[in-house]
């Protein structure tokens, strides 16, 4: 391999920050999670309970049309902001898997392959980094959850013909944005923190996948044996359950107050953004 | 001054690493030398702003390498000593990258990524997937990315390890060709004497934290001592130890001819002296030009 005869140019053009620093790391980190093995048939799959849900409403709002499946009862469900959170339950399990795929590498490949110290050689903030990398968890977790929230309540509307839905419960769309933000944030910190524990994605993608899984049988086995509610704050699915009903004001799954679950999750992301803040840095220190 | 740092102090935990590191570097290549543990890479991380220093101050291009590491960072290229790539990428696509995060236009970046592929000559291939590269490849690679966004400075963390001679000798004509042909200054930190002897012309010799020497190597190599090779016929201990009454120092080569290490201010006749006076005879007497190699040696104080 012979150096060209071509010389060394200069680039006459202007280097700008930008308002957005972060928009590479993002655009990459989605564009390399597409790539992966599977991912977008499976990706395409976490959209199908969207689809059940919105025939749901569909077949609620012509009920008369499906008599002839219902044989005798007139309202098989109602579609109410108990259906939205049923929603929101049901994917937690498919949000799981997505960051597997997609959140799993965001670090641990960066540190596996020393690449931390490219990007803070560039004119990066340490914010800029985890922005970029919380991105891309967002781009898919919102897809799942916001943008079929959203869409699912805009199609209650739609199929009803009138505002009826919206003047019984105005502040709908504001828990399904708010449960979207919360869920969505929540497992950002949990992807980032478990991505960084490990150099290997593959550890990450069984930790990440494990520890919902773990959580939610410790509470379990604790709840069988001493029969004491508190013991969801132990698991995971059972906190963000708890959330959801707050923010969609049902009553909780258990008989504790949820503000303890928005607690034990808050908590859990202030010290993976702390363990992030110690880990990320261009150099590795070892004292 | 595009480079000036004043009492730098920087320990991990309990061990110094810098000591009062003083230096002032203006334009070419820089060579960076020092022996293990001399404290070159935490300088260099320092300078880039991955570490902070404990004490001490340093400007780059007029700015404060403390509070404005962001600016600083647009005008620097870094090429990191280790392994490193993004996995999954091919090298267009990483160099751009790298070259968007660095404040460039999409496609100005990509349009750029190609010609510093080529100019580094990766541009057969430049498609294929990063952890393909080989060791020789992946140097070119990490050379391309430090120079994507065109800095005016280059920070090179030991740009020749890992490569075979041909290899070695192409990426350090890229580095000559950058730093001497492209106005963009180059700080090599390297541990392989003569490559910084090839490419740069002013040195920063480190040792324990501290700076050893620093200047242009002619003028060190000059100042430092006298250097002769000699072969003698007698007693070469007794010969060794009358050289080093008059602080003079001896290093044995191959076939008994020693180098002698004489200090400037004594006259080389004085070795004629101490051959009359004990009885040797000198057989090979060559005032010779002394390498890098022997001023690191003299400097630092190893062998």
């Amino acid at each position: 391999m012979s150096i060209k005869e071509q010389g060394y140019t200069h680039w006459d053009g202007e280097l700008a920050p930008g308002r957005f620093p972060w928009k590479p790391i993002t655009r990459y980190g989605i564009k390399l999670t597409f790539k992966r093995k599977f991912f977008k048939p499976f990706f395409f799959m976490t959209l199908l309970p969207a689809v059940v849900f919105l025939a749901g409403i569909f077949i609620s709002e012509r009920i008369q049309d499906f008599e002839f499946m219902i044989k005798g009862s007139s309202t098989p469900f109602t579609v109410n902001p108990g259906y939205f959170y049923t929603y929101f339950t049901s994917v937690l399990f498919m949000i799981v898997l997505i960051l597997v795929f997609a959140g799993s590498g965001l670090i641990s490949d960066d540190l596996k392959h020393n690449a931390l110290q490219l990007y803070f050689s560039r004119p990066l903030k340490k914010k800029d980094f985890f922005t970029g990398k919380v991105a891309v968890i967002v781009f898919f977790l919102f897809i799942i959850t916001l943008v079929p929230g959203l869409i699912l309540f805009i199609m209650k509307l739609v199929f009803s013909g009138s505002f009826q839905f919206v003047r019984s419960f105005p502040w709908l769309p504001l828990s399904i944005i708010g449960f979207s933000v919360f869920i969505t944030g929540f497992f950002a910190c949990y992807a980032l923190f478990l991505s960084a524990l490990s150099k290997n994605r593959r550890y990450v993608s069984i930790m990440i996948f494990g520890l919902y899984i773990f959580s939610d049988i410790l509470f379990g086995i604790f709840y069988g044996i001493f029969r004491k509610p508190y013991f969801c704050l132990l698991s995971i699915k059972a906190n963000l359950q708890q959330v959801g009903k707050l923010i969609f004001s049902q009553k909780p799954l258990y008989d504790v107050s949820p503000w303890y679950s928005i607690l034990v999750l808050c908590l859990f992301c202030f010290l993976a953004v702390l363990f992030l803040s110690h880990k990320v840095r261009g150099v590795e220190i070892v004292k | 001054m595009s480079i000036e740092v004043k009492d730098i102090h920087f320990s991990y935990g309990r061990i110094k690493a810098l000591d009062g590191v003083d230096m002032e570097l203006s334009e070419g290549a820089v060579g960076l030398l020092g022996p293990n543990g001399a404290g070159k890479s935490t300088l260099i991380r320092i300078l880039l702003g991955f570490l902070i220093p404990q004490r001490g101050e340093g400007r780059i291009f007029d700015l404060d390498i403390k509070s404005q590491q962001s600016m600083i960072r647009r005008y620097i290229g870094y090429m990191p000593e280790d392994d490193c790539f993004i996995p999954g990428m091919d090298a267009v696509s990483f160099t751009s990258y790298l070259g968007e995060l660095s404040g460039m236009p999409r496609q100005e970046a990509m349009k750029r990524a190609h010609e510093v592929l080529y100019y580094v000559g990766l541009e057969e291939s430049r498609y294929r997937f990063l952890e393909t590269y080989s060791s020789g490849m992946k140097q070119r690679l990490k050379l391309a990315q430090a120079i994507v966004h065109d800095p005016k400075l280059v920070f090179l963390d030991e740009p020749t390890s890992g490569l075979d001679p041909q290899g070695r000798k192409e990426i350090l004509e890229l580095i000559m060709d950058i730093s001497s042909k492209k106005d963009i200054q180059v700080l090599i930190s390297s541990h392989i004497l003569s490559d910084i002897e090839q490419t740069c012309s002013y040195v920063v010799i480190l040792d324990k934290g501290r700076v050893a020497a620093q200047g242009k190597i002619s003028d060190l190599k000059q100042v430092s001592y006298s250097l002769y090779e000699i072969k003698i016929k007698g007693d070469v201990v007794l010969f060794q130890k009358q050289l080093q009454r008059i602080k003079g120092k001896v290093e044995e080569t191959v076939e008994g001819v020693m180098k002698v290490f004489i200090p400037p201010d004594q006259d080389p006749g004085v070795i004629f002296r101490i051959a009359s006076q004990n009885n040797f005879q000198i057989r090979h007497f060559v005032k010779s030009q002394a390498s890098l190699e022997d001023l690191f040696a003299d400097t630092v104080g190893v062998e």
